[in-house]
C-alpha cells in the first residue's frame, strides 16, 4: 500500500500540487485523469522520489524506488543503444539475470536496431517491457496507450489485468478515456493540482460524459465551422 | 548552443573562445611534434567535425526556417568557422594537399546531408553492461582502431613513444564516455545504494578499458620488454585517472562536470600526487550527490 499525505510540490511560484492526499492500495488499478499540466506527471515523479516535496509517501516497502516500474510519457533513450541492451541496463538494474530477452520480447521488437530510431510507440513498448522484466510490486505508466497501436493497446490492457491478478499496484494516466475505463477500478480527477472527484468503476460513463460536457462547452460553436 | 555549453561549465563564452586558442595550438602543436601522421589525423578530425553539421534532421529543420539561399549562406559559413583553425594550422604547417582537400570538402558537404540513423548495429564486447562503453565504443571505434594503428606503427619504426601515445589516446577517448551526465532516470533505477552504485561503476570501467587497452599492452610488453615498467606505469595511471573522471562526473550529478570538477582534474594532470586527496573528495561529493536520487 502507498499512502500519499498533505502532498505538496512547487516549482518557483508554480503550486503544482497542492497538499494532495491519496491511498493506493495492493492488486487495484487507478487512474488518474486531468488537463496537460494539472499535475499528474508531478506526482508520478514524487512518488518515484524524483522531485523533492513537501508532504509524507509512505509505503509497504523500505524503499519504495527500488520496487517501482515507472514508465515515463517520454522515456528517454541513449543514442547507440539497441532495444535489446535497454533491456539489459534495466535488468542490470535490479540485479535480474535476464539473458532470453527474445522469448519476454511480446512486442515482437528489433531488439538489435538501436533505441533511438524506434517509432513512439515501439520506445514506450520497449520501457514498458524493460519495467515488466523488473518484476517490480507497483507500477506508474504515465500515457502507456501513447502513439502504440490498436493490437498493442489490447495486448497492454491484458498486461495490466494481468499485473491486477498478481496483487501489484497499477497507477496509470491516459487522456485516452476507453483505456482507463478498461483498466481501472477507480479514476481521480486531478485539476489545478488538487484531486476533485474521485469515481469508482459504475461511474465512469457518467464522468466521461461530464468530462465531455465540461471540456466541449460551446467551444465548437466558438469555432463557426460552416 | 556553444555559448549556452560554455555558461554551464561556468565560463563567460568570451573566456572560452579566448582559451580554447591557445588550447587548440598546443595541442595542433604537441600532435605535430608526437607523431608524422599528425597530417592526416589533423584532416580526418577536421573532416569528421564538418561532417556532424550534415544530418538530414538538422538541416530539414534549417531548409524549413530559411529561404534556399540563406540556408546554403548558412550551411558554407557553419563549415567555414569549423573548418577555418584547422585550415590556418595546416597552412601554417605548410600541408597545402590537406588544406586543399579539406577546404573541398568544406564546401562540398554544405550541400550534402547524411542521415545518422544507420539501421547497421555495430557489434562490442560490452553487452553484458550497458551504457558508457557501448555507446561510447560506437560513437569513437575508428579512433581505437588508429590507436590499435599506432601501436603497429610504434613497433615497425621502433618508436617506443608512439605506442605509449596510442594508450593515452585510447584511456583519453574512455574518459569523454563519462563526461556527460546521463539521464537521472538511469540512475533512478538502480536499487543499490551510492556506494554500491559507483563501485559498480568504477569496475565496469575499469574491466572495459582493459579490454580496450590490453592489445596495446601486450604487443608494447612483447616488442618493448626493456620498457615493461614504463608501459605498467602508464596503464596504472590511466586506471587511476579513469577512476578520478567517474568520481569527478557524479559528484556533479545531475549537472555536468564544470570547473570545479574541470579545476581539481586539470591539478591532478598537472601533479599527480594531488589525486591522493582529489579522489576521496571527489568520492564523497559524489556519495552525497547519488544519495539524493539512491537513497
Amino acid at each position: 500500500m502507498i499512502t500519499v499525505e498533505n502532498l505538496a510540490k512547487s516549482f518557483g511560484t508554480l503550486e503544482v500540487l497542492k497538499k494532495i492526499n491519496l491511498t493506493f492500495e495492493k492488486g487495484r488499478v487507478y487512474g488518474i485523469v486531468g488537463e496537460n499540466g494539472s499535475g499528474k506527471t508531478t506526482l508520478f515523479r514524487c512518488i518515484a522520489g524524483l522531485e523533492k516535496y513537501n508532504g509524507t509517501i509512505r509505503s509497504d516497502f523500505d524503499k519504495l524506488k527500488n520496487h517501482l516500474g515507472f514508465l515515463q510519457t517520454e522515456p528517454y533513450f541513449f543514442s547507440k543503444i539497441t532495444g535489446g541492451e535497454y533491456l539489459r541496463l534495466f535488468c542490470n538494474a535490479r540485479n535480474i539475470r535476464e539473458n532470453n530477452f527474445d522469448v519476454k520480447n511480446i512486442f515482437d521488437l528489433p531488439l538489435n536496431q538501436y533505441a533511438v530510431t524506434y517509432s513512439t510507440g515501439m520506445k514506450k513498448k520497449l520501457a514498458l517491457t524493460a519495467i515488466l522484466l523488473q518484476n517490480n510490486a507497483v507500477f506508474i505508466l504515465d500515457e502507456p496507450f501513447n502513439g502504440v497501436d490498436i493490437q498493442s493497446n489490447i495486448l497492454i490492457t491484458e498486461i495490466i489485468h494481468q499485473l491486477k491478478s498478481m496483487d501489484k499496484t497499477i497507477i496509470i494516466s491516459s487522456h485516452i478515456f476507453s483505456t482507463l475505463s478498461d483498466t481501472c477500478d477507480e479514476i481521480h480527477l486531478l485539476a489545478e493540482g488538487v484531486f476533485v472527484k474521485r469515481v469508482f468503476k459504475d461511474d465512469f460513463s457518467k464522468l466521461e460524459r461530464e468530462m465531455k460536457d465540461i471540456t466541449i462547452g460551446n467551444k465548437i460553436e466558438k469555432l463557426g465551422l460552416n | 548552443m556553444l555559448n549556452r555549453s560554455l555558461n554551464d561549465f561556468g565560463l563567460h563564452p568570451i573566456a572560452g573562445y579566448l582559451l580554447s586558442i591557445p588550447a587548440f595550438v598546443g595541442l595542433s602543436l604537441y600532435l605535430f611534434i608526437k607523431t608524422d601522421l599528425a597530417e592526416y589525423l589533423y584532416l580526418l578530425m577536421a573532416i569528421s567535425l564538418i561532417l556532424k553539421l550534415s544530418q538530414t534532421t538538422r538541416n530539414d529543420f534549417l531548409k524549413s526556417c530559411f529561404a534556399h539561399k540563406t540556408y546554403y549562406q548558412i550551411r558554407l559559413i557553419e563549415n567555414a568557422i569549423i573548418a577555418s583553425p584547422f585550415l590556418i594550422f595546416l597552412l601554417y604547417r605548410n600541408c597545402l594537399t590537406a588544406a586543399a582537400s579539406l577546404t573541398i570538402v568544406l564546401v562540398t558537404s554544405a550541400f550534402l546531408n547524411f542521415e545518422h540513423k544507420f539501421r547497421f548495429t555495430l557489434p562490442t564486447p560490452f553487452f553484458k553492461r550497458p551504457f558508457e562503453f557501448i555507446a561510447g565504443f560506437r560513437k569513437a571505434f575508428y579512433v581505437f582502431f588508429f590507436a590499435y594503428f599506432l601501436t603497429f606503427m610504434s613497433v615497425t619504426a621502433g618508436n617506443f613513444n608512439l605506442g605509449i601515445f596510442a594508450l593515452i589516446l585510447v584511456f583519453l577517448i574512455c574518459f569523454t564516455f563519462y563526461t556527460n551526465p546521463e539521464n537521472e532516470f538511469y540512475v533512478w533505477v538502480y536499487s543499490i545504494n551510492s556506494k554500491g552504485f559507483l563501485f559498480c561503476k568504477t569496475k565496469t570501467a575499469l574491466l572495459f578499458s582493459t579490454i580496450l587497452s590490453m592489445p596495446i599492452v601486450v604487443v608494447l610488453v612483447i616488442f618493448f620488454p626493456a620498457n615493461i615498467a614504463a608501459i605498467l606505469a602508464f596503464q596504472a595511471l590511466g586506471y587511476i585517472y579513469l577512476i578520478t573522471v567517474v568520481l569527478a562526473k557524479y559528484s556533479a550529478f545531475p549537472d555536468q562536470m564544470n570547473l570545479p570538477q574541470g579545476f581539481l582534474l586539470a591539478f591532478s594532470l598537472w601533479l599527480p600526487p594531488l589525486l591522493l586527496g582529489i579522489i576521496p573528495l571527489l568520492y564523497l561529493r559524489a556519495v552525497k550527490r547519488l544519495n539524493e536520487i539512491l537513497e
